[in-house]
């Protein structure tokens, strides 16, 4: 940790057997920690102006635009491309070749060549081809219900139905927010040591944030009226997500364990407060109460998910007890809180966590600058195979002991698709593909290793003379000395597998909230909602929209 | 046309992948191939090591790297590294995650204490064939659609007129 030196006093870390268990990674919550909240508070501290530099839309809202902002002593624009698109085309899946709006986040300020190569390509997403000066591509598709309601009700001279706007809570939901390198856009690497931009996925959330704006715009121009304030800020930007971003985890531990380190090392500072001030205290009552709105704000169309939101509520009313007015006033009192849901559900526990830090930004804010991954996995060697074989039984447990030849152990396989090359989830036993499974099975892996290590010991590099399939177990292990919360701690083959899971880990690190699942392996989600417009940036609006409440 | 460093790192990785090597030792190709490029060295020295699988440097590098590091003491290892295609061996070691520098006479010393220091890859022009080659390699790793993965694979439904 950056601020290791001087760091502030803090209990022990939950431990990465109970933090790392896929069921708890998607129970998480976004917490002031996530990524658009820092995003945020690095655009208030340098007071961004969002300027429009170029808007051709005809009356229905069909055209481009160009918005740009000054970061770090960089102008990023976003230029935004806004197309007629039939309705049978609009699907949110990664196979979908037309979008209602395509973007780039454009390095600088685009020319004229620049806008007309973008307006070429960037609707063609995957199909086109990009250059060094386009950091991010992304597409979105209207939420058609609500952007057609709004636009009806502003050429009408009314605001929208409140109920509509707190329901939907986006115009539009992006389907892909790609970076790094993708179809020849700029490598992260190019621009990560930027002022503003050097955390993990700060240029795809400033990218969001301002096609959130662009939204905005859009639909005051077709509406021909004005959204207030209230109705325009908690019009978030949806997202649709797949099992494309799932593998992500796997691929980058080094990254997850910074992510989560991070987040546990904060509600570690935060559960060692010995006695809170009275602001704090105010603090948290007010956050308890707009957590309760919030849950009673979040429904969703799935019956399963809608339970689970449902028994979180009336959990949620018990859990919140603990942090009453006279609670509070006891010697660690957030300690006590969190100790006293230890039996409840993870759904509760983890809610409470991101509700705790909130409060304690000058206590934790400075850990966001650990979350990136400057060096890539870089780790000590185990030297011999009685080392490989103690920290395998140390940190690799969880993953031995299973029948993975058993269907219900490995009833899944993950593969690329041929169509989109995508990621995808197979079933083992009745579909085609296992052979070329993708290696994100690392339980099996690691206790395949484990097998056959000899009984004497040896070298590791004459182990994998022998075994060269083990290389990548034997890499991993080898991280788990340095990184903790590298590895997600279950079996992502077993039936009961869900990635679902994955997605909102990672999601509530984006800051994601109003998780919308459609199955056990896509989900909507809501970025944004609540987050200041582009003339709230001033810090006191930009830094308080945990968990947003709309109408209350 | 120039692609980003990340693009073909990636097709290298899977084009060891397709060409039969295990997925550590194509992650390290990836890595190493794209140094190699950038420092303009003989692009058909990776196509060789491509078509060697599933024997050759691809698999080879990477244990006399891992039997140079075990030997460290306090972090502080060197050894010999005395293979053939020394141009590739060269671009391994760049790519290498630690701090690393080989002598003039073979002898390799790294540093395990210390991460390699970040370097700023030139965009890459990858010859056509380099390419068509890579692709099709990576290619074998895809599975073709059925109508159960249609439907069911990502999970999503068809349309989203919502």
């Amino acid at each position: 940790m950056k601020d290791i030196f001087g760091a502030p006093p803090q209990v022990p870390l939950r431990p990465p057997g109970t933090v790392m268990r896929l069921s708890r990674m998607g129970a998480m919550f976004p917490t002031r920690l996530s990524f658009l909240r820092s995003l945020m508070r690095r655009l208030a501290a340098e007071q961004v102006k969002v300027t429009q530099r170029d808007w051709q839309m005809c009356e229905d809202g069909f055209g481009h635009a160009v918005f740009s902002v000054d970061l770090g002593g960089y102008t990023y624009s976003l230029v935004a491309i806004s197309t007629d698109l039939p309705p049978e085309l609009r699907t949110d899946r990664v196979i979908a070749t037309a979008w209602d709006s395509a973007y780039v986040l454009f390095d600088g300020i685009p020319d004229s060549d620049d806008i007309a190569r973008i307006k070429a390509n960037a609707p063609l997403q995957e199909a086109g081809r990009f250059g060094p000066r386009d950091l991010i591509l992304s597409r979105a598709n209207k939420s058609v219900r609500l952007f057609a309601h709004v636009v009806e009700a502003l050429r009408a001279g009314r605001q929208p139905d409140a109920d509509m706007i707190r329901d939907v809570g986006y115009l539009m939901r992006t389907t892909a927010v790609y970076g790094n390198g993708k179809f020849g856009i700029a490598d992260r690497a190019s621009f990560d040591t930027r002022e503003g931009l050097e955390g993990p996925f700060a240029a795809e959330m400033l990218t969001v944030w301002l096609i959130r704006h662009f939204t905005h715009a859009l639909v005051e121009h077709v509406g021909q009226g004005t959204l207030e304030r209230e109705t325009k800020r908690h019009l978030g930007i949806g997202n649709s997500t797949g099992l494309g971003m799932a593998p992500f985890l796997v691929n980058h531990p080094v990254l997850l364990n910074n992510w989560m380190l991070a987040r546990e090392t904060a509600l570690a500072r935060v559960l060692a407060v010995e006695v809170l001030t009275q602001a704090q205290k105010a603090r948290i009552e007010v956050l308890a109460n707009r957590a309760t709105a919030h849950l009673a704000q979040w429904n969703v169309p799935d019956p399963a998910h809608q339970a689970r939101i449902e028994t979180l509520r009336s959990d949620w009313a018990e859990a919140v007890q603990y942090l009453s007015a006279d609670k509070l006033d006891a010697p660690h009192a957030l300690s006590s809180a969190m100790h006293s849901t230890q039996n409840m559900s993870e759904d509760v526990q983890e809610l409470l966590a991101s509700l705790l830090i909130e409060p304690f930004g000058k206590l934790v804010d400075g850990l966001t600058e650990c979350m990136a991954d400057p060096y890539g996995a870089f780790a000590p060697p185990l030297c011999d195979t009685e080392k490989l074989k103690a920290q395998i039984e140390a940190e690799f447990d969880w993953a031995l002991g299973v029948d993975y030849d058993a269907p219900a152990h490995c009833g899944q396989f993950w593969y690329v698709s041929e169509a989109k090359m995508e990621p995808r989830l197979g079933l083992r036993f009745s579909e085609e593909g296992a052979g070329l499974e993708s290696p994100l099975d690392i339980g099996r892996r690691v206790a395949c290793a484990y097998a056959d290590l000899p009984a004497q010991s040896e070298p590791v590099s004459a182990f994998l003379t022998r075994h060269p399939d083990h290389a990548l177990a034997v890499e991993r292990v080898a991280l788990s000395q340095r990184y903790a919360y590298a590895e997600i701690r279950d079996n992502l083959i077993c039936e009961s597998c869900l990635p679902i899971d994955m997605l909102r880990c990672k999601l509530s690190f984006f800051g994601a909230s109003k998780f919308d699942p459609k199955s056990d392996r896509w989900t909507r989600i809501t970025l944004c909602q609540g987050a200041p417009l582009a003339d709230e940036l001033s810090e006191g609006v930009a830094d308080d929209w945990w968990l947003p409440v709309f109408g209350s | 046309m120039t692609r980003s460093v990340n693009e073909v790192t990636g097709l290298a990785v899977k084009a060891a992948r397709g060409a039969g090597a295990p997925p550590a030792q194509a992650a390290q190709f990836g890595a190493a191939a794209v140094v190699h490029i950038c420092a303009g060295r003989d692009v058909q020295v990776l196509g060789a090591a491509l078509d060697a699988l599933p024997a050759g440097p691809i698999i080879e590098y990477p244990l006399v790297l891992a039997r140079i590091a075990e030997a460290q003491v306090e972090g502080i290892a060197e050894g010999a590294f005395e293979v053939d295609e020394e141009e590739l061996a060269r671009s391994y070691i760049e790519a290498l995650p630690c701090q690393a520098s080989l002598t003039t006479d073979c002898v390799l010393h790294l540093d395990l204490n210390r991460p390699a220091e970040r370097r700023q890859l030139p965009r890459i022009e990858l010859p056509d064939e380099v390419h068509a080659k890579w692709s099709a390699l990576a290619a074998k790793l895809l599975v073709p659609e059925s109508d159960a993965s249609r439907i069911s694979g990502a999970g999503a439904g068809l349309t989203d007129n919502d």
